[in-house]
């Protein structure tokens, strides 16, 4: 009851913040734009066109035209989801924190814990309902004028929030430790950044230096971090495989286990710090 | 029964880049709260009244001693349940209306969902925002929030309850009816914890005071018994006093200062005020009243405080 009455209020609070109100109507406006712009045609998939143009044909890559789509709109959307999310969110530690508010909440009968994962969960939750707006709306879109039901694509929203509540742990310790949304929002767009490079290390870290000291410390961090590159390059491959894709290979659940554990071990790092601290 | 019980309770706060520096906030406070009892605790800015509160309801972490609340050790949730605290300076979510925001603190509490919504009514119209339910807070000035924060600080019916400056914004009239709620708590059993700089009005409400000054406890007590002046007396008599009796007097070296039919008498100690009724009566004098002068909880509190920082 206590930390449910915290979770759906951790909801409230995010959605109706102005950065998701924002990207809420920017999905809106994005799903009117298909529905007016893709043609009905649900007996051809091949045959579909945006505002009457043919999308160019990636029939050499093997692609379904939606499926092509699909893709190209799930890469394009995702990096801008988790930043309106980011933004979105970043104050929701910060602001629990604030002198007058942490009193309040650390007076009542809920565990700093409780109360720490009820913000964490309900945040998550809270980008998530924006989430499944944008991706079910294309998912029926696409079912309804094109025929294709790519269950891969819904599926693949599952990833891509699994991959937001990872972020949201560095976001958690940065806003326990900086108390700051600004700060928060910085340390979620480097790890972002840093994730990206650790990712792709083969191809430009290891490239700085051929000591093996240096590139297995480049691995350790890459495996005790959450993986939020590779989750979200994953999510895509449920859809399907990407030709131009730096590392076109098959799904696979590694990196969200991997994330799992790290994930799990910052939010253990700031509860412990959260449970030391004085308001 | 005590409600509060602490033990040599000690904060200090740890500041500086590694957290190597204290700074004292509480120094062996040892404080005992009748249940039933309204309970002040007075002292300057930066005395520790606050992180009193604060430990008690582990907001903040003691760094030393014991306390015990309603019977609780500190940091277990049967002693919150049981507990309504309104902070200094409360922040309430703006995008919530007063009505939902009573819910809200209602759920924390762990409330039953049936009853939160009539309770979070009747509480807005003990506190006069019956007509501001629907409005949000965000649009509240200062004295409605601390209606509001007084409402949420008795969401879940407490049994203790802690106020931190809870007449602070508040119009003449609010205070007035503050203190009327607490004193109606009060009665119907409530302790409660008040901290507040507006000492006319903990002398109005509160049964027992504690006054902190550095972080130390310096005195505790009813009121009634630290407000008075020790043994000076102001005596009523039937007639003005001759100067024959005035030397009488004197030879016995009391300090008086006579005003007409009254005198003023400072005393070493009570069996001086027993010679001098015996003097007066054996003058065929009569005594009309007599009282023992009282300063001010004001008063009391400012020359307490500057005496103990020398100034």
């Amino acid at each position: 009851m206590r930390f449910w009455g915290m979770f759906r209020f951790t909801i409230g609070e995010t959605i109706r913040r102005g950065t998701l109100i924002f990207y809420f109507v920017v999905a809106t406006c994005i799903l009117i734009f298909f529905t007016l712009g893709i043609s009905h045609a649900p007996d051809d998939p091949a045959a579909v066109t945006v505002f009457g143009m043919q999308v160019q044909d990636p029939s050499q890559a093997g692609l379904n035209i939606v499926e092509f789509l699909l893709l190209q709109l799930h890469s394009s959307s995702v990096f801008w989801i988790i930043l309106f999310g980011i933004f979105g969110v970043a104050g929701l530690i910060p602001g629990m924190l604030e002198k007058g508010t942490i009193d309040l909440f650390l007076s009542k009968p809920l565990t700093r814990a409780e109360l720490l994962m009820a913000r964490a969960i309900g945040a998550t939750a809270g980008i998530a309902v924006n989430l499944i707006y944008f991706f079910v709306g294309i998912w029926l879109i696409f079912g309804l004028k094109a025929g294709v039901w790519h269950w891969g694509f819904l599926s693949s929203v599952i990833y891509v929030i699994y991959a937001f509540a990872c972020l949201f742990s560095v976001v958690t310790i940065a806003g326990l430790l900086t108390r700051s949304a600004g700060f928060s929002i910085l340390i979620a767009f480097s790890f972002q950044l840093i994730s990206w490079g650790l990712e792709l290390r083969e191809r430009g870290l290891y490239l700085i230096s051929d000591n093996v000291i240096y590139h297995r410390f480049l691995d350790t961090i890459y495996y005790i971090t959450p993986q939020i590159s590779a989750m979200l390059e994953n999510s895509s491959r449920v859809i399907g495989n990407n030709p131009f894709s730096f590392n076109a290979t098959e799904f696979t659940f590694m990196p969200f286990l991997y994330s799992l554990f790290s994930t799990s071990l910052l939010y253990g790092i700031s509860y412990w710090y959260f449970s030391r601290q004085d308001y | 029964m005590e409600a509060i019980q602490t033990v040599d309770l000690t904060k200090y706060y740890r500041t500086g880049l590694f957290k190597r520096k204290n700074i004292k906030a509480l120094e062996k406070v040892s404080i005992s709260v009748d249940q039933g009892n309204i309970f002040g605790l007075l002292g300057p800015n930066g005395a520790g009244k606050t992180t009193f509160v604060k430990l008690l309801l582990s907001i903040a972490l003691p760094t030393s001693g014991t306390a015990t609340v309603l019977g609780h050790s500190l940091g277990q949730r049967a002693l919150k349940e049981q507990c309504g605290y309104l902070p200094e300076s409360h922040r309430y979510p703006g995008f919530l209306t007063a009505l939902d925001t009573l819910i809200f603190f209602g759920r924390l509490n762990g409330m039953p969902e049936s009853k939160l919504k009539d309770k979070a009514k009747s509480l807005l119209e003990l506190v006069g925002l019956k007509d501001w339910a629907k409005v949000k807070t965000k649009k509240f000035s200062k004295g409605m929030l601390q209606r509001l924060g007084l409402a949420q600080a008795l969401v879940n019916d407490p049994k203790l309850l802690f106020l931190d400056e809870p007449t602070d914004g508040v119009d003449p009239i609010g205070r007035k009816e503050i203190r009327d709620i607490l004193t109606r708590l009060k009665g119907e059993g409530t302790t409660i914890f008040l901290n507040s700089h507006l000492l006319s009005e903990v002398e109005m409400i509160c049964d027992q005071v504690a006054i902190l000054n550095k972080g130390s406890v310096v005195r505790t007590g009813i009121i009634s018994e630290l407000t008075a002046q020790k043994l000076i007396y102001n005596i009523q008599l039937s007639s003005p006093v001759s100067d024959d009796l005035k030397v009488r007097l004197g030879h016995k070296h009391f300090s008086l200062e006579f005003k007409d039919t009254s005198l003023n008498a400072t005393l070493k100690d009570k069996s001086e005020l027993n010679s001098i009724i015996d003097t007066l009566r054996e003058c065929g004098i009569g005594i009309e009243g007599m009282t023992q002068q009282k300063t001010s909880l004001e008063d009391y509190f400012i020359q307490l405080v500057k005496g103990e920082n020398g100034r």
